[in-house]
């Protein structure tokens, strides 16, 4: 059972001391040993806590997707300029599109490619430009003081364990299901057509709504702007480092 | 042998997605930049994502797909209103900091202000000087192509 | 003719009720001045019921009572457990009286083995006693009710001073009509309220009001001994009743087999004052008895004023004069008398109790009257004098024979009529000075004020004592009891001693309805004896601060104060007529009433024999009836022979009374052995040549010590004789013995401590307390405001946090396994 107590704590353990290292505020030399134990922490939860695949190479295919993804992730919330973050961000969609892809969410992968890293991503870095243009700023390089990154972690330590804990009693007690994976009809070869059909059938009310959803969205954005361009603050002389 | 698969890859989906949703707030709950927080805010929806995807493949149902779908539009419908919100705060404090708008706290909490600050890593680049005699100066073009730093 | 009666029984205190409730209601708004109406109206209905009861009641045989239950109030059944439950049904048990241990108390509890029920009814009774005592309350509280509307004219408080008095007489006659402890204690209390009511009737004067409370609270303790005794009495009799009731029957197996043993006495539960108990002499004595009459006497002794309680009667007077007249005159004081005449075979079973009664009475009546000698506030005279006659009461009662307690009733009876006489002429004399009592601000008012000097006079006459006025004939018939009572005594230890002696003067009756031991008999004796002669010495003193009183008010040269704004006058008639009436009274009843001097016979006497708790084994006892002519001329010596000293000391110049003052106040003694008059004294020609003619011999050495020897001896004696300056005879008389500074140090002050004790506890812990947990949801505040930073992350934070508490506690395995993992950690630490 692959989510026994000890080999938990120390994943657990090691994972917040890297994150509480990693975090911005600190010196060159300690980031450098939070990433050494972040990546033994990623190590021995890819081969202690996870369960195996089928087979080899579908393990390794996860293994690396899975490695890409969740470093990618903790790169982005510790690098000190937001533009480093979007970027290593952008890597971290691609890690989670191929996991998508992995699993047989054709659509969703490249969806989330085209929305995420294509539009939001690129929203983001716009911003950056127009409001901090010099790119790094102090509030970039300092976070709180050090209670608030371990109080942090720590959630995020006790969510890990909580769910990891609920996922071995779930592995243990389910019934094993064993239909053939022709079966699965999420897996079927006309994905696209499958998904549409279902979309458009079921949920076609949410669809509209969506729909609706993103022009009441544009038109938002749009006055807040307008709003806000027109409101009698006096205009910044120059931006604060 | 299937079944195992299918058991085991919902396992290792659910735990990258917590992964992801755990590693999203910590950035959420830590970082200071407007910016930052919202792409951390971001990183927890692709979480919740994959947990989903896994979800629907397990029990064969396409309401998780879909509402991952869904989720995507709601994000883009966020990330709009969130920009022009931020750029209109950023307009009012002159900067991009989250310890600007902490003007909601109770009379007798004191404000929160920066002890340390670590210093910045002085620009390794040398600014250009002119030679007493009027001689061209010599040009590192790796160094014009290329700068450290954005 | 029964139902009449009943009607006029309940009608005697409610007529009196209704009136207050009356005025009360209807008073401030509507009948303001004309408030007096209802209740003279009520009083002179109750005045004529009374009269009528009274009648009726002369012209039955002795023993007669008549009772009446109107409601019940209270019946807790089963209450009284007897100790013996299986005993005799019997009741006719022949115990000699007095000797009966409390073990014969549960037998003599009750005929039937069974429990006996607590029942309190309402229930009025009618015999000589009650009807005595109604009509002379009824009677003087009329007149004292017209004299007021004249007295309280155009007073803020009309209504209520007239709503407080019908209040007071109902309570009065409910308090003589009642046939049970309880009751008698409910309505104890409440004359006890109506005078508090009264006396602080000006609530606005801060003496009134502490007079009222002093009043109040001095009764209370004397309450608190009454109602010992009242427990004492139900644990010991089982019943609280005077009367004999018929016990309930409850099981019918009990029922069918009655009658046992006799008649209709089965099944009565026999009364503490009831005829089949005093027909057979079932009284408890010993260390019990003793108690109950001790505790009883308690009572007595703070409504009556007796010594030590009597404080609060002077103080008294800050109340209206018609107040003092009718409350602290003639009615309520004489509760306590009433109590304990109505008690007679309860205190005939304890000698000894006796025998403090009449000790406190006669050691009162002296002390009062010696206080009386002293006084300047003509109501505080009064109000000594009070508390002196109570005291010849007493001692008449404390005789134990029946002569002695029909003698201190007469005394109640014409003490009311006399007394009240007197306030109402001081009031008189208030109301024409403009409300100045102090006899050293006016003087020689008997031109101005004729008729009210007159009926003063006779007032005055009867209170000293002289004949043939009232006052005369009851005190002759005290101290004849009491010295009827020493000579029994004295002729019964002479028999004794003498042994199987015949009794030979059979004038004299039993010795007592008790059997006396030796030196009961011995320390009895001596003690009337010494009781007799401060009788004698305080009617002297009687008379003499009685005609100090007349002769500084009404003799003399004549002022008027400035408070009398030049106004002084005769009263109005409805103030002069009250007088007249109680002066006519005062002058006649006893002569009226005893008729010994003439045919040897004692009407009044006559009729409180009667009563049932006279009829008992005090009736064996010598009665009045015949006059003694030795004793009524010594009384009638002293009581003249005060007048005189009076007169001699206040009419005329009154230089002798000034000299007379500086000795007793021991004027001029300290300083007499001061060291410039012994210098003064060497001087002297004699000692001068004595001292000259021991210089030559060379022992003026001699001299000088013997001089500082002298001075020494002067110096130390100095001290006591300052102390006695201080503690004169003057000063003691004048400041009432200082007892009421001595409660002050006593009895106030540790009480006050105590409350600024609990006080200052009470701010500091209980509020405290009360602050700190009032104070804690602040502090509390203050600490969770804390959290709310206002940044933003803060806040989710605290929601993630929230989250995941919720989702721990949802998930109950993931908490026992947590809990495991926990405990696991804890071991591994522990064990490392």
């Amino acid at each position: 059972m692959n989510g026994a107590s000890g080999w938990l704590c120390a994943v657990l353990l090691l994972g917040m001391v890297a994150l509480c290292l990693l975090l911005p505020a600190t010196t060159r030399r300690r980031r450098w040993a939070g990433a050494l134990l972040g990546l033994l922490s990623l190590l021995l939860m890819l081969v202690e806590v996870l369960l195996p695949l089928v087979s080899w190479t579908a393990q390794a295919v996860f293994w690396v997707l899975a490695a890409v993804t969740i470093g990618a992730a903790v790169a982005a919330i510790s690098m000190t300029k937001p533009v480093y973050t979007a970027v290593w961000f952008g890597l971290s969609l691609l890690g989670t599109a191929s996991l998508l892809l992995f699993d047989g969410a054709q659509f969703l992968s490249i969806a989330t490619v085209a929305v995420y890293a294509g539009a939001i991503l690129v929203t983001f870095l716009f911003v950056i430009m127009l409001a901090q243009p010099e790119g790094r700023a102090v509030y970039d390089r300092i976070t709180w003081r050090w209670y608030s990154k371990a109080a942090a972690a720590l959630v995020a330590a006790i969510l890990m364990g909580i769910l990891t804990l609920a996922l071995d009693r779930f592995a243990r007690t389910e019934v094993p299901w064993a239909p053939a994976l022709e079966q699965l009809d999420v897996l079927h070869p006309a994905h696209m057509a499958r998904f549409g059909g279902e979309l458009f059938s079921k949920h076609l009310l949410s669809i509209e709504v969506a729909g609706a959803l993103l022009l009441v969205a544009l038109v938002g954005a749009i006055s807040i702007m307008i709003q806000s361009g027109r409101s009698p603050g006096a205009p910044p002389e120059r931006m604060e480092p | 042998m299937n079944a195992g698969h299918e058991v085991a890859l919902l396992h290792n989906y659910l735990l990258v997605g917590g992964l992801l949703f755990a590693i999203g707030l910590v950035g959420f709950l830590v970082r200071r930049n407007l910016i930052v927080l919202f792409l951390c805010a971001e990183m927890m929806l692709q979480g919740i994502s994959v947990s989903l995807v896994a979800w629907a493949r397990y029990v064969d149902d396409w309401g998780g797909q879909i509402l991952v779908l869904f989720i995507i539009v709601v994000a883009a419908c966020e990330a709009a209103i969130a920009m022009t919100l931020i750029l209109a705060l950023a307009r009012r404090s002159n900067k991009l900091d989250m310890l600007a708008w902490q003007d909601l706290r109770e009379a007798n909490v004191a404000a929160y202000v920066d002890r340390e600050v670590p210093e910045e890593r002085a620009p390794s680049a040398t600014w250009p000087t002119l030679p007493p005699a009027g001689v061209q100066p010599p040009v590192d073009e790796q160094a014009q192509l290329y700068r450290n730093h954005v | 003719m029964d139902e009449i009666l009943n009607i006029l029984m309940i009608l005697v205190p409610a007529l009196p009720l209704a009136a207050a409730v009356l005025v009360a209601a209807l008073g401030p708004r509507m009948l303001r001045a004309r408030s007096h109406w209802p209740v003279v109206a009520a009083l002179i209905g109750s005045c004529l019921a009374s009269l009528v009861l009274l009648w009726h009641v002369w012209r039955q045989p002795s023993g007669y009572e008549r009772v009446a239950t109107y409601w019940t109030w209270a019946l807790v059944p089963d209450a009284y457990a007897g100790e013996s439950g299986t005993q005799s049904v019997d009741s006719r048990i022949d115990v000699p009286p007095g000797t009966a241990t409390p073990a014969d108390s549960a037998r003599l509890a009750g005929s039937s083995p069974r429990a006996r029920d607590f029942a309190v009814d309402i229930t009025l009774r009618l015999d000589a006693l009650t009807g005595i005592m109604l009509a002379m309350v009824t009677f003087v509280s009329l007149l004292v009710a017209i004299y007021s509307i004249g007295y309280m004219h155009g007073d803020r408080g009309y209504w209520r001073f007239f709503t407080y008095i019908a209040l007071f007489v109902f309570s009065m006659t409910m308090l003589v009509s009642v046939s049970n402890f309880v009751l008698l204690f409910v309505f104890w209390e409440a004359v006890g309220v109506c005078s508090y009511l009264l006396i602080g009737f000006w609530y606005e004067k801060p003496a009134a009001a502490a007079a009222g409370m002093k009043a109040f609270l001095v009764n209370r303790v004397g309450d608190f001994g009454f109602m010992l005794g009242v427990f004492l009495i139900w644990t010991t009799y089982g019943t609280l009743n005077y009367h004999d009731t018929p016990a309930p029957v409850r099981d019918t197996v009990a029922a069918s087999a009655a009658p046992v043993g006799g008649g209709e006495a089965a099944e009565i539960v026999p009364g503490v004052l009831g005829s089949q108990r005093i027909a057979t002499g079932a009284y408890v004595g010993g260390g019990t008895g003793l108690a109950i009459c001790l505790l009883l006497l308690l009572g007595a002794c703070g409504k009556s004023a007796q010594f030590p309680l009597h404080v609060w009667l002077p103080d008294a007077m800050e109340g209206p004069t018609p107040v003092s007249a009718l409350i602290h005159a003639a009615t309520m004081v004489t509760a306590g008398v009433y109590m304990v005449a109505r008690c007679t075979p309860l205190f005939t079973a304890s000698p000894d109790g006796q025998l403090v009664v009449a000790a406190i009475g006669t050691f009162t009546a002296l002390l009062a009257a010696l206080i009386a000698l002293t006084q300047f506030d003509l109501k505080r005279v009064l109000a000594y004098s009070t508390i002196s006659q109570l005291g010849y009461m007493f001692l008449g009662l404390g005789t134990g024979t029946l002569a002695g307690i029909s003698a201190g009733m007469f005394h109640l009876v014409t003490h009311a009529f006399f007394k009240a006489l007197l306030f109402l002429g001081a009031g008189s004399v208030m109301h024409a000075m403009g409300n100045v009592i102090d006899m050293r601000q006016f003087g020689g008012l008997r031109r101005v004020m004729p008729r009210t000097f007159w009926t003063f006079l006779i007032g005055c006459l009867a209170l000293s004592g002289i004949a043939p006025l009232s006052g005369f004939w009851s005190k002759d018939a005290i101290l004849a009891s009491v010295h009827a009572r020493v000579e029994v005594l004295e002729h019964e230890l002479v028999r004794r001693q003498g042994a199987a002696e015949p009794d030979a003067d059979p004038a004299h009756g039993s010795a007592g309805a008790v059997e006396l031991s030796a030196d009961q008999l011995g320390r009895g004796a001596w003690a009337y004896r010494l009781m007799y002669i401060t009788a004698l010495i305080t009617a002297f003193l009687t008379s003499v601060y009685t005609f100090r009183m007349l002769y500084l008010t009404f003799f003399g040269a004549q002022r008027i104060p400035a408070e009398a704004g030049g106004r002084a006058h005769e009263s109005p008639g409805l103030m002069v007529w009250p007088l007249l009436i109680l002066a006519g009274c005062a002058a006649v009843a006893g002569m009226v009433l005893d008729q010994s001097y003439w045919n040897g016979t004692h009407p009044f006497a006559a009729l409180l024999a009667g009563t049932p708790s006279l009829t008992g084994a005090v009736a064996s006892t010598e009665a009045l009836g015949a006059f003694h002519i030795d004793i009524a001329a010594v009384s009638l010596l002293v009581a003249v022979a005060g007048v005189a000293c009076a007169s001699w000391l206040y009419l005329g110049d009154r230089r002798t009374v000034h000299r007379l003052r500086a000795v007793m106040d021991l004027e001029g003694w300290a300083p007499a052995g001061g060291r410039a008059n012994l210098l003064r004294l060497a001087q002297r020609p004699g000692v001068r040549g004595w001292n000259q003619w021991m210089e030559r011999m060379r022992l003026g050495w001699l001299m000088h010590l013997l001089v500082e020897l002298v001075l020494l001896l002067a110096l130390i004696l100095s001290v006591p004789l300052l102390l006695c300056r201080f503690m004169s005879p003057y000063r003691l008389s004048y400041g009432k013995f200082f007892l009421d500074e001595l409660y002050w140090g006593l009895v106030v002050q540790p009480l006050r401590g105590i409350a600024w004790l609990c006080s200052v506890l009470d701010d500091f812990f209980v509020d405290g307390i009360v602050n700190a947990l009032g104070r804690l949801p602040a502090h509390l505040g203050t600490i969770l405001r804390s959290t709310q930073t206002g940044l933003v992350q803060f806040y989710a934070l605290a929601m993630i946090l929230g989250g995941l508490m919720l989702l721990v506690l949802v998930d109950q395995q993931l908490v026992s396994r947590v809990g495991a993992w926990l405990a696991a950690i804890m071991a591994g630490c522990g064990a490392w």
